[in-house]
This record gives structure tokens, sequence and C-alpha cells, in this order.
């Protein structure tokens, strides 16, 4: 204890604190401002609504600090991460905490002013300023600890990331990792400094958070404050709507540059490609590389894995998706032309049945599979349906396609034709073979009264309720989930309901929302045929792993990818149960 | 001096003077263009061909040909589907190359 | 000076190198996977461009061999090699020991389901242009019911990366213009089409061939590729397809479709090729030494090809082939 209220050491700590602190409130501001209005009455909102608080308060907690997240995927990351942030935040806690037990010094008055500057930096050098109970100083040298053995993990991640289970880091450069390495050293520091009062050390301890706070708005630490913003605004229901403004930068400050999307990512075939994952992408947007920002999010698959895995549970297919859209056309499109079609029927006046009919919509990508279509067919014959075909003699496309391109409004004349030609067959149910389309009909079209569903749901229906008769035969299948039903609409288990009625359904090394991309997605725009082709083989090369005797997808498009790597037959779940009907 | 007739405009592409920047453009970016074996699959299967003229074949011929404001014109058809793209014998990833004219 | 030389494969290249292996003092053996000789070309019925009976010829290359000792139904099993030359142990159990091995096991027809917008396995009037032979050789084929409107599709997994195959396999345009004589012969009131990119008319007569479909038989062919098949209520086939020539897209029903099918490597040798250290070339073919001087050559000395092993090849090719390679296993023997 030194009869002291001020040592010129502080000062390193004071400076890099008024600095982040400045910056975090301006950052915060600005990111508030830029949300459209109605967004930030929503957000401001959200903030006094009672559930959505209480979400708020239990991530903030559950995400920020214990990283519950990570701990579910990887527990010894989920260590290393909660050990820093937990400790951390606990010394903190626990230092303002003592400030209310400090007895004035003897001889030393503290009042007014000096009293609240004291209190800046007193939690943070506490035991070069003052003395400890021995139950606090338990506790402080308790988190202390965790923090430094979070840090060795990190340590050892960094020199051989297979011990923690990683593949491939992220990859950084200068400024992150020299604030990685003064955040390391920052602990160690002030451990010593507390047990020796070596001045140096104590020198060293506050000019390591000088570092690390003046860094820190420019490197990925900047996450630590932003995911509390960002998790308000999530809770919020917000959406991204510009790539570099309001709710989206905030998803561009929270990330944290973690690489667990790199593994996840059916990219990262190889080190070229997986240059091409949202950890890369955020950081380039981050960091005004819009070039590479645009080439990445036009490269991307668009499969959600990357968000389904992400710790932080950040959006990133939708800031790639605005940013996509942010792209400026010189050449709009015209469909005009869509006004004038007319269905067959309506042509030859047959539409007038009242009957409850099911509407098949084949789609695009099933029109070169006729496989699919001529199955659904004698499905439909089998069980006795009432049904049509919205698109027989080719029809137009869902409008997914474009809006993957980003191009928001002129995908509308397609969805605005085909919600036209389906409510005037007066059916009350759609059936759709491709996930893409039933993507696109889920979240853009408003069809009261009509019931989508995607063949796998269908089939399961038709099979439950005893309008189709199967028969199991002895033959291992194992389900690929295409992206945009599992994923997307967590549709996982009815079409292995259904398989399991017609077959033994073996498991894939990767299933259900893990599921890797077939690599055929028409999300990319850039992948070329051969970096396409190696995604294909590394995700057959998943399915096959209980060695199955054939692969069976619910998608045009994964089957006619998978089709031409797989080993053993590819079949669309809508041709085993015309193989196996009784 | 009058002849008593007069030169109609001749019929014949001017390959001399074609303005070829938005093609070269397209080509450094899609190197794979060339390899197009002019098979018509892109235009049979193509969604927007079924109700227009659109022709993925034609739109590349045309760039090539000095045709570029008719090339843009059939451009606004396309409905992106990526139909093209999947039966292409050659494996030309059109799709990206049609979003790439419309830039 | 009796040496043996263990051929693998009995079609016209292995039957061919035997006969003049013969002549040359060796001791050709042959094994043969199939229950008789003469391969793909035995199914055939009458060859491009002059409408030659197969069978003569296959009938005249089996006469040649019928003295050379020749394994049927049976495959090698397994083949070492050592200062002394190959070791093989066949299928049977029965052990050869050869000088020199040559590879002339031709190739495989492509399977053209995998070509799913065409239909074929799924609509029933779909067929390949090997069926089509047969048909003209037995005159059966339930499909064939006094067609009106028949189309043949040029390059059904060729020239087409969807399916891996980047080649040309050669001998299909002649093949389709032959066939479509041929079935108009038997139906002069049919109307025929072939949907082509480019007509390979390659060979010495071919070019007369397509001059007779034009003036002869009145085949009508359309530049551009088809690309979806579905069919219709009654039961017939629609095609699209680009005539590119006219620039507009073209919807046709046809009665039958004939699918030109690729040749694409046969695979069933593929242990013993990997055995013998024999890479496969970018097509997936076997890689020979190089394409000239080294045609019949490998990367292993004492290995030789001839015939669709390496490459697609008409029967004249893998004729000449296979005389050459019958000089070159001469030449390495004698200058051993």
């Amino acid at each position: 204890m030194n009869s002291q209220i001020f040592h010129p050491f502080v000062l390193p700590f004071v400076l890099g604190m008024a600095f982040v602190l400045t910056y975090c409130f301006v950052g915060l501001f600005k990111v508030i401002l830029q949300l459209p209005k109605d967004d930030r009455r929503q957000f401001l909102r959200s903030l006094v609504t009672p559930k959505t608080a209480w979400a708020n308060i239990r991530d903030l907690f559950g995400d920020c600090l214990f990283h519950v997240k990570i701990w579910k995927r990887n527990p010894l990351l989920g260590y290393m991460h909660s050990a820093i942030a937990f400790g951390w935040f606990m010394i903190i806690v626990i230092g303002h905490v003592m400030l209310f037990t400090l007895k004035p010094l003897e001889g030393v008055e503290v009042e007014g002013f000096a009293r609240t500057f004291t209190n800046f930096y007193y939690p943070i050098f506490f035991k070069y300023f003052a003395e400890e109970t021995p139950v606090f100083a338990f506790l402080m040298d308790f988190f202390l600890l965790m923090i430094i053995s979070g840090i060795l993990i990190a340590v050892a991640k960094k020199i051989h990331s297979k011990i923690v289970g990683v593949k491939r880091v992220t990859k950084f450069g200068f400024a992150d990792n020299m604030i990685r390495f003064a955040l390391w050293t920052i602990f160690p520091f002030r451990l010593i400094a507390e047990k020796t009062n070596i001045m140096a050390f104590w020198w060293l301890y506050s000019f390591d958070l000088l570092i690390f706070m003046f860094m820190l708005p420019f490197t990925r630490y900047m996450h630590i404050p932003t995911e509390a913003l960002f998790i308000l605004m999530r809770h919020a229901g917000l959406n991204a709507r510009e790539p570099r403004k309001g709710y989206a930068l905030a998803q561009l400050y929270s990330c944290p540059s973690c690489g667990l999307c790199i593994d996840a990512c059916p990219m990262s075939v190889n080190d070229k490609m997986s240059g091409n994952t949202s950890a890369y992408f955020m950081k380039k947007l981050r960091n005004k590389d819009s070039e590479e920002a645009k080439r990445i999010a036009e490269t991307c698959l668009m499969c959600g894995k990357c968000v389904m895995i992400c710790p932080v549970s950040i959006e990133s297919c939708d800031i790639k998706f605005s940013q996509r859209a942010a792209v400026p056309y010189e050449i709009h499109s015209d469909h005009s032309y869509l006004d004038v079609i007319s269905t067959e029927a309506e042509r030859s006046g047959e539409i007038s049945s009242t009957k409850p009919k099911t509407l098949y919509f084949a789609g695009c990508m099933t029109q070169l599979t006729p496989k699919i279509m001529r199955a659904m067919q004698q499905i439909m014959e089998s069980a006795g349906e009432e049904y049509d075909f919205l698109d027989k003699d080719g029809g137009i496309c869902c409008g997914r396609p474009m809006l993957l391109s980003g191009k928001v409004a002129e995908a509308q004349a397609m969805i605005a034709k085909n919600t036209e030609l389906i409510k005037k067959s007066g059916a009350t149910k759609l059936v759709l073979s491709c996930p893409i389309c039933y993507k696109v009909f889920k979240d853009e079209y408003h069809l009261e009264g009509v019931e989508i569903q995607h063949h796998t749901q269908y089939i399961n229906e038709l099979v439950k309720n005893g309008k189709l008769k199967v028969k199991k035969a002895d033959v291992n299948y194992v389900y690929h989930d295409p992206c945009e039903l599992g994923r997307a609409y967590g549709v996982y288990d009815e079409p292995r309901e259904a398989i399991e009625n017609v077959g033994n359904l073996l498991k894939a090394k990767s299933e259900k929302e893990l599921s890797i991309c077939c690599g055929g997605s028409l999300g990319s725009f850039n992948l070329t045929q051969k970096e396409r082709d190696e995604i294909t083989s590394n995700s057959v090369a998943d399915l096959m792993f209980n060695n199955p005797d054939e692969i069976v997808t619910a998608c045009p498009l994964c089957l006619k990818t998978f089709a031409r790597k797989s080993p053993v037959p590819v079949k669309d779940i809508a041709e085993l149960f015309v193989v196996h009907q009784a | 001096m009058d002849f008593g007739f007069c030169l109609s405009p001749s019929s014949h592409v001017k390959m001399d003077d074609i303005d070829l920047t938005t093609f070269n453009r397209l080509k450094d970016a899609n190197p794979d263009i060339n390899t197009c074996i002019a098979c018509g699959s892109c235009t049979a299967t193509c969604t927007a061909g079924n109700f227009t003229e659109m022709s993925f074949r034609r739109i590349l011929l045309m760039l090539q040909r000095g045709k570029e404001e008719e090339a843009k014109k059939m451009i606004q058809r396309c409905m992106l589907c990526g139909k093209c793209t999947l039966v292409c014998p050659r494996g030309i990833n059109i799709r990206k190359i049609l979003l790439d004219i419309t830039r | 000076m009796k040496e043996n030389i263990l051929i693998i494969g009995g079609g016209a290249a292995g039957m061919e190198a035997a006969t003049q292996l013969q002549k040359m003092g060796l001791t050709p053996i042959i094994v043969e996977k199939s229950e008789n000789l003469g391969g793909h070309i035995a199914q055939w019925d009458r060859l491009f461009p002059a409408f030659h009976p197969a069978k003569d010829v296959v009938d005249q290359m089996l006469s040649q061999v019928k003295d050379i000792k020749t394994y049927l139904n049976t495959e090698v099993a397994d083949i070492q090699k050592d200062n002394d030359g190959f070791h093989a142990v066949l299928s049977n159990n029965e052990k050869i020991d050869a000088k020199a091995v040559i590879l002339a096991t031709g190739f495989d027809i492509f399977k053209a389901e995998r070509k799913q917008e065409y239909g074929y396995g799924i609509y029933n009037n779909v067929m390949t242009s090997v069926e089509l032979e047969k048909f003209f050789r037995t005159g059966k084929d339930e499909r064939i019911n006094n067609p009106k409107k028949i189309g043949f599709v040029h390059c059904v997994g060729a020239r087409d990366v969807k399916v891996c195959n980047t080649y040309c396999s050669k001998v299909c345009c002649t093949t389709a213009l032959k066939q479509a004589c041929e079935i108009k012969e038997v139906f002069p009131d049919a109307e025929v089409y072939t949907f082509y990119m480019d007509l390979r008319m390659f060979g010495p007569g071919y070019e007369d061939l397509y001059l007779k479909t034009q003036k002869d038989f009145d085949v009508k062919c359309v530049r551009g590729r088809v690309c979806e098949v579905s069919e219709n209520m009654d039961g017939k086939l629609v095609i699209k397809a680009e005539d590119t020539l006219f620039g507009k897209p073209l919807k046709m029903t046809l009665d039958v479709l004939i699918l030109m099918c690729a040749m694409e490597k046969n695979k069933s040798i593929d242990t013993i090729q990997q055995k013998l250290g024999i890479a496969d070339n970018s097509d997936g073919f076997m890689q020979n030494k190089d394409m000239y001087l080294g045609m019949n050559g490998t990367a292993q000395d004492g290995v030789f090809v001839a015939g669709a092993c390496t490459a697609p090849k008409s029967l004249p090719d893998t004729i000449g082939e296979a005389r050459s390679v019958a000089t070159q296993v001469f030449n390495y023997i004698n200058n051993k």
C-alpha cells in the first residue's frame, strides 16, 4: 500500500480509457442515428418491452460473458473465451465494489472532484493505492488466474490450432496481432505488479492497457463493446438494410473474427477458397475494402451455415445480401411481358372447378430433372389427389434467383404474376419440389388461404394419412439436407420420417443444420465450375461417411450437382416413393 | 452531284468499326466466354425465352458485332433463374456474365 | 523364338493385334471378359460410310484368330512384373507368363440416364444409338412402332463439361447420319431430324455420306443442341432446342428420340492399369507415351496400348493401331 492517491503510471490507462469511451459513445450514436426511422423507434421500444428486455439481459450475460454458444460447440474454446471475458468482467466489478469498502487512507483526504477522478482508475490499480480485504484479495487473485488460464489456451491455439479442435484459423494483420499480444500480457503484468509491487510492471500494465484500448476500435476486439449493442438490436428484430450502416455496422464491429465460420464454410476445401468465408467478408467490409467485400458477397453460396454456427449470431448472409443490393446497375429488368401470360387452363376456360385442389409448381430447375416431375405426378395419381400442374409446359421463375442477386424490386414482377396465377387456380395447397422456390414462396409471397408445402412434407403427409401406400425395402439411404429447406426452415424431420418408411436411413457425417452445401447453389455468382466441383466432392464424401447405397436429396439442383461426383446413385426423395409403392 | 439514286446504308457488319469495350470487359472477368460453341442450349432452355426473344447466345454475338444496344435491351427480359448456366455444356458461368452486362 | 504376348481385350484391336503377332512368329494370348470375341463391333449392324456389314469384318477377324489361345469369360485378376517379364493371374486362377502386355480394352458407352434432361429411362421412346443398331440387326424393338418423326441428338455425353467429358467422341456424327439413312430405308415416310452442333465428317467417304443424307434421304439437320425432353398427353416426346441458324428456339413432337452416346473409357480394367502404373489422360482414357511416334507405348516398359482405350476411335483407326502395336511389340521383343 502506498500512501498517495495518484501516480503518473495511471495516466496511460486513463488516456486509453477516455479515448475508448469517447469512441464508443460516438459510435453508438452514429449507429442509432443511421437506423431508418421506423427501425429506430422499434429498437427503442424493444428496450422497455419486458419480453425483449429479459432476452437482452439473458443474452448479454450468456453470450458476452459466458459464451454459451461456444461452450456448446467446443467446451475448451468455450472455457477459453468465458475465462477471459467473465474473469475480466469480474475483476472490474469487484474492483468497483471494493471502492465502497475503501476507507480514506490515513492522512490523505480525497474529496469532491479528486474522489471522482480516483474512482476512474482505483479499481484498475487497486492494490497499489489501497488494501484489499482477504475475501476480495482471494476473489481478485482467483479471477486473475482464471483469465491467465484462458490466455494460456489462446497461446496454445495460436501455436497449434488443432489442440483445441480447430482446423483453420483466421489470418490476421499486424494490428490484430499486436493488440492480441497486448491483451495476452496485460494480466500477467498485473499479477506480477500486484505481487512484487515493482514500479516497472505497474507501468507495463498501464501501457498495455493503453495499447489495448487505443487499438481496440481499429481491430477485431471492438466486438467486446459492440456485441452488447448488437444483442439489443437483434432482439429488437431489426434487419440489415445497408452493408455499412446502422444495424449492419453494429454487426460488422461485433464480429470477433473468431474464425469458427471458416471451418464450417463449404468453401473451405482449400486455402484459397477459405478466404471467401464470412470472417473475411466482415473484416474486409469493416476495413472499407469494398471491392473485396463485394467479391466475397457475390461468391458466397448463401447456404447459411456460418450464420447457424456463429457464436455471436451475426446475420452475415443478410449483410452480404444488402451488399449485393447496394451494387448499382446500369440496366434494369423489364418483365412487363409477364402481364399477358395466362395458364393453359385459363386459356381453355377450364378454371371453374371449385374442388380444393393441390397445385404443383415444379420450378425452373425441376424442368431439367424430369424424373422428379414424373415421380410427383405418379405420387399424386396414386394418392388420388385432385391436382394440377402450374408450370407443366414451363412456367415463370419464382423470383428467388433474382432476389439473390440483390435486385429486390425486380423480382416483384415474377412474384406478382405467380401469385395471380396461383390465386386464380383456386388451389388450397401449393406443393413445391424445389427448396429454392419454397423459400421465396414462404418469405415473399402473400398467398392467404393457400398452404405452402415442400414435397418432402407433402409426401410424408400422404404416407402418414394412408393415402400413399409404400413398403420398406432393404436399401441404405443417406439424406442430404438442402440449405434452403433445412437451415432456412428447419425441415429436417419430415423427409427423414418419410424415408424411414421405404428404406434404412443412415447418418451423414454432417447432418441437419451442419449439412454441407452441394456446391451448386444459385446463391453464388462467382464460383467457377472447378471450384464448385471441389465443394461437391467434399460434400459427397461427407454423405458417403456410412457407405450408403444411394444418396437422397430433395432439391433438383442438389440432385444435378451431386450426380456429377457421386460414386452411388443420387435420387430425389419423390423417386423413392414411386419405386417403393405397395 | 445527283446521280438520280441514293445508296442505302450497307447491311454489312462493319467489323473494322466495332467497339468491343463491353465484350472485352466481360471476357477479362469471365475468360470462359470464348469457349461457347453456340449450341443454343441456353436459348432453348431459357425461362424468359418461353415468352420473349431472350437468347444469351445471341447477346454474346450482338456484343461482338456492334449491336450493344440491342443486347442490352434483350437482357432486360432475363429472370436470372440460372437454367442456362445449368445446361451449358461448356460450363460457362452465364448467370454471372448476364449480371456483369447489366452493370 | 516363341514368346508369349498377353493381350487384354478381344475386340477389334485385340484380335487384329493377335493376328499380326502370330504372323510375326510370337505367341499372342487373348483374355476376353465377355463370352465371345468381337467387342462392340460384333453388336453393330452396318459400318459407315459405305454401309458395309459389320459381320463380314468381324467374321474375317474371327477366322484369323481361331488358332490363337483365347480365354473367354475371363479377366486378369492380378499382374506382376519382374526381370523375366509379366506374370498374370487370371480370374480362373490360371497363370500366364508373358514378355509383353497389350491393353486393348476399348471403350464403354456413356450411360444416357446420366443426362437426365434427355429422359432416357424416364420416357419410353428415348433410346440410344446402340439400341437402334440392335434394332437394325434384329428388326425388333417395341419402341420403334412405325414412327412418323424421329430425332437424333448428337454429342450425348461428349463435349459436355456437365458430365465431365469435354472431348469429342469422334464417330457419333458419322454414325448418326448413317443411322438416319438406315431408318429412312426402313420407314421411308418418316421425317428424320438430327440435332447437331458441328458435323465432323473427317474421313474418306464421310462427306459423301453426308451428301447422301441430304440428296437421297432428305434427313433434316438442325444446328442446335437439344436441351430438354418431355412427354405430352399422347405419350409423344416433346423436345426443346434452339435452331441456331434461324436464331429461334424450337419445340417439336417426336415419336422416337435417338441419343448418340459418346465413348467413355472402359473402367473394368482400372485396377490392373493401376498395378501396371499407367495413368489416365485428361479425358479419362489411358495415357499413352505420346500421340505421335509413341502412340502404342505407355509409361511402363513392355506394356502397350491399342484401340479405343486411349481415345474414341473409329474401326479403321483401331485396326491401324492394332497393326502398329504388333510392330512395336515385335521390335521390343527382338531388341531386348
